[in-house]
């Protein structure tokens, strides 16, 4: 410490003089120990950097505050109470202070509260600029500086300090050195691209797209986050550190300031290096998504915290409608159509004479659609529990489920087309017009089978109304989720279902006839197209060499099922015959992809024709620029995803009027697992695609309006409505 | 069955109390019942059709003292109870031992000291009502509008500082949610951090 002595005791000499009288009285009400007590529990010193400055030269200058012991003072952020240090200064003319640059602080409990600050020993900076004309002479600087000093009690500590520049003295004073250690405790300033969001009463900040952060040789369990910003997060709860594949996710529990309220967290990351040496980093979280305004009530802004309020506003009751109507919506599906059409026309034909069958087959149909949709669902939700970063549709991220589908709509197909008849024992189709029933549980099983059915093909066509109310479903408790997945379901089956137990809509129905045959053989077209577009999907997946895998099956799966149709009378010869039959069915599955291949290249060529692919860097770096950005999350399986693409996106005037307000759009493709997607639909509470983002252009002051969510079926006027208001 | 009921009953209050709620501005202000300095009861849902501010103190803290001496706060009540239908509740949840603990007799002579113009003291040494608003600092503000619904939380004014100089030009939230209040407009400014000192629980 090279600061000449004299100065300082002329320092010491001024703080007393320039001590408010005020402060001091009420100082000697709030100490409650008597005896020892110093008579400032903050002995501040201001510190150029240097006794000399030039024109338009930069110095630092430290505010060095040595505390009494077990005493603290506060960061920007004071935590729960307190209150940050202030300065105000007297400057030459033409002189510019910075605000304060802060040292990293440490956590100060005092429980249930918990404080941001400093104890000991802290040097607060700023950045002192002279003009670039300078007066001749020796400058005088003084500043009022407040402090808030607190143990239990607080104390208030007010001073003037003052110090002068190009005095006589100015060679002798240097303190460079001492306050380059000084600095080396503020935090780092990182370009790190952070997103935070909220998952579950938590606030949660992904680091994974922040590359020079390597947490190599670190201990985890010494990381510590401070938020620059006031109740973001509940300050005494823990933080949670989850290194995923190097990529750090932090989460503590919320705070109680609504998160639509705060725009970007700035925050400060510390954490003990390998060598010991406490390191710190600040960086600037962006909301990967805050919730739409259009979505929140007005009132929003006036909440605070909880889960419910940064999400739209989805109820329980709501999410239960919205399930229902979709599932209702399912029936109209093109893969799912055939299936129940020729189903109710063979219940008409039961109900005219046993009624009360064509309840119990109501009944089973539903039963086995409930229980189907549980089951999808039950296996979703324990994956997530397993972390694993999934969302409605995951069974068609697999390329082997794809394949399969593909196969059973096929199957379905041939059926239809009258290619043979499902046996008694297998799912009962359409085979039942013509079957004979003998067996006593009347065929019940069958349309018990064919909800399963009907279940598994409706699972491509995320419907309308499926994407909220599925996000809401799996954010909740699992008997909620399974609920709600019910509710899906139910409504699913609930048109066959009403069918069943109405006469009134039976006689409805046209009357059965040899008409019926040739309606049953036009429905396996639907079925061929179905069963097309997701080899087409298959393709998107596993490149070339899938499409040709699962094309072969089908011809094999053809074979086998001409091969039954027409066993020989022989023993010998039918017995081989069935054996080439399973060979040629065997061989079709063995002949689709497997899951683990997924061909990258593929995926990303398709979505690059128009728009640019997605990622959490493309998305920052549109976000950065003036431009509005428009996101589209999509994935091969989701027919209302192409739908809308194809209708409302890709098409001239969208695209046309996406370069006149130079829009830039960024094409998330979610047909194989992506956990970015998963992420970025995380944050809108959603769960699936199709998931259509519009962040509008900045306002003068560079802050964009939330983001607008549009609807998940999209005209070309919503798009254009969107992003002309 | 009743038991079932009862055991069903306990088992959602569990869930509606997470250990660490805070009320959430806009929905309703968590309910108390207490009796104040004079031994007389007081449950907060019995004033609804009133305005109710909750102001937490702590007569030894340089914040509260900052507002007080000023004269600040004493004018705030002052203005709220020229306001029809506005009550004033102050509360101290400094435990025993604890930096502003006081009985019923001091905390009156306290409040006859400043001057106050309020309808009740509270004190609350457990701290039971502090947590279940998750008062953090002296003073820290609430504003329930006549519905029991929590209309402000935060701090008295915008100016964080320890020094009475700032009190003048501050802009003050209490006098403002009250005045949003009673023109019937949504409250501005709904949320602000408090600051001060720390409760001393």
């Amino acid at each position: 410490m090279r600061f000449s002595l004299k100065y300082l005791s002329l320092l010491l000499l001024l703080c007393a003089v320039f001590m408010l009288a005020p402060p001091l009285t009420s100082k000697a009400e709030t100490r409650q120990s008597t005896a020892q007590e110093p008579e400032q529990y903050v002995q501040t010193r201001l510190l150029p950097e240097y006794g000399a400055i030039q024109p338009g030269q930069e110095i630092w200058v430290g505010i060095e505050q040595s505390i009494y012991p077990h005493w603290h003072t506060y960061w920007v952020n004071p935590g729960d109470s307190g209150s940050a240090a202030r300065i105000n200064w007297s400057l030459p003319e033409g002189f510019e202070i910075s605000e304060f640059y802060w040292p990293a602080p440490t956590k100060i409990p005092y429980d249930p509260l918990l404080n941001y600050g400093y104890e000991d020993h802290v040097t607060l900076l700023q950045k002192l600029k002279a003009p670039e004309i300078l007066p001749d002479g020796p400058l005088k600087f003084s500043a009022d500086f407040e402090v808030l000093v607190c143990k239990e009690e607080c104390i208030p500590e007010f001073g003037t300090y003052e110090f002068t520049l190009n005095g006589p003295n100015a060679q002798d004073e240097n303190n460079h050195d001492y306050l380059l250690e000084a600095r080396a405790s503020l935090p780092i300033k990182t370009d790190w691209s952070v997103f935070y969001g909220e998952v579950d009463g938590q606030l949660t900040l992904d680091f994974s797209q922040a590359r020079d952060l390597d947490l190599t040789g670190i201990d985890l369990n010494t990381l510590a986050f401070f938020p620059l910003e006031w109740g973001v997060i509940d300050n005494p709860q823990p933080v949670q550190a989850s290194p995923d594949n190097g990529a750090l996710t932090l989460s503590q529990a919320r705070g109680d300031r609504a998160l639509s309220a705060v725009g970007n967290i700035e925050g400060v990351l510390t954490f003990s290096a390998p060598d010991g040496k406490r390191q710190a980093a600040q960086f600037t979280a962006k909301p990967a998504a805050t919730m739409a305004s259009a979505l929140s009530e007005p009132t929003s802004k006036a909440t605070s915290g909880s889960i419910n309020n940064a999400l739209p506003k989805t109820t329980f009751i709501s999410a239960l409608i919205f399930a229902l109507l979709g599932g209702i919506v399912l029936n109209l599906m093109p893969c799912v159509f055939p299936v129940l059409s020729i189903k109710a026309l063979s219940l008409v034909k039961i109900a005219e004479k046993h009624p009360e069958q064509a309840r119990m087959h109501g009944l089973s149909y539903t039963g086995g659609v409930i229980l189907s949709f549980l089951a999808i669902a039950g296996a979703l939700i324990a994956l997530k529990m397993t972390g694993a970063e999934i969302g409605w549709g995951f069974q068609l991220q697999n390329p082997l489920v794809v394949g399969l589908l593909a196969y059973l709509l096929f199957i379905i197909g041939l059926n239809l087309s009258g290619m043979f008849e499902f046996g008694a024992n297998l799912t009962n189709i359409g085979g039942k017009l013509t079957q004979k029933r003998n067996d006593k549980s009347h065929g019940y099983s069958n349309s018990f089978f064919t909800g399963v059915l009907a279940t598994l093909v409706a699972t491509p066509c995320t419907a309308p109304f499926m994407g909220v109310a599925i996000g809401f479903a799996l954010l909740q408790p699992a008997i909620v989720s399974l609920t709600i997945f019910a509710a899906l379901g139910f409504g699913l089956a609930l048109p066959y279902l009403l069918l069943s137990v109405l006469p009134s809509l039976q006689h409805i129905m046209p009357k059965p006839g040899a008409w019926m045959e040739i309606f049953k053989q036009l429905l396996a077209f639907p079925m061929y197209a179905s069963a097309a577009w997701l080899v087409w999907v298959l393709s998107q997946q596993a490149g070339s060499m899938g499409t040709i895998g699962a094309l072969m099956g089908m011809i094999a799966i053809a074979f086998g099922i001409w091969l039954l149709a027409h066993k020989p009378k022989n023993q010998n010869l039918r017995i081989f015959v069935i054996i080439l039959a399973a060979i040629s069915f065997l061989g079709a599955v063995k002949l689709l992809p497997s899951g683990g291949e997924q061909s990258q290249t593929t995926q990303q060529q398709s979505v690059r024709a128009f728009g640019e692919v997605f990622s959490n860097e493309a998305l920052e770096s549109a976000l950065s620029t003036n431009d509005p950005v428009f996101v589209e999350m999509t994935a091969a399986w989701c027919i209302t995803c192409k739908v809308n693409h194809a209708a409302a996106i890709n098409i001239n005037s969208t695209k046309a009027l996406f370069a006149e307000k130079n829009v830039r759009f960024l094409i998330g493709d979610w047909t194989n697992q992506d956990p970015k997607i998963t992420q970025y639909l995380d944050l809108f509470g959603r769960n699936g695609v199709p998931l259509y983002v519009y962040y509008g252009a900045p306002d003068a002051n560079g802050i964009r309006p939330a983001p607008k969510i549009l609807p998940q079926i999209l005209t070309p006027s919503m798009v254009a409505d969107t992003i002309n208001t | 069955m009743k038991k079932l009921t009862q055991l069903l009953g306990a088992f959602m209050l569990l869930i509606a109390m997470p250990a660490h709620a805070a009320p959430v501005v806009g929905e309703t202000a968590p309910d108390f019942m207490t009796t104040d300095i004079h031994g007389n009861a007081f449950k907060l849902s019995d004033h609804k059709g009133k305005i109710v501010v909750l102001e937490w103190t702590n007569h030894k803290c340089p914040f509260v003292i900052k507002h007080y001496r000023s004269g600040n706060m004493q004018a705030t009540q002052k203005a709220a109870a020229a306001i029809d239908g506005v009550e004033w509740i102050s509360i101290v949840s400094s435990a025993p031992g604890k930096q502003g603990n006081v009985d019923a007799k001091e905390a009156q002579k306290i409040v006859d000291d400043q001057g106050a113009t309020i309808t009740a003291k509270i004190l609350d040494p457990s701290g039971a009502i502090g947590k279940l608003y998750a008062a953090k600092t002296t003073p820290h503000m609430f504003v329930i509008d006549t519905q029991g619904t929590l209309a402000y939380a935060g701090a008295i004014d915008d100016k964080s500082s320890p020094s009475p100089k700032t009190i003048k030009g501050a802009k003050n939230y209490v006098l403002a949610a009250l005045d949003n209040l009673t023109t019937g407009q949504p409250v501005e400014t709904p949320q602000t951090m408090p600051y001060g000192c720390a409760v001393k629980y």
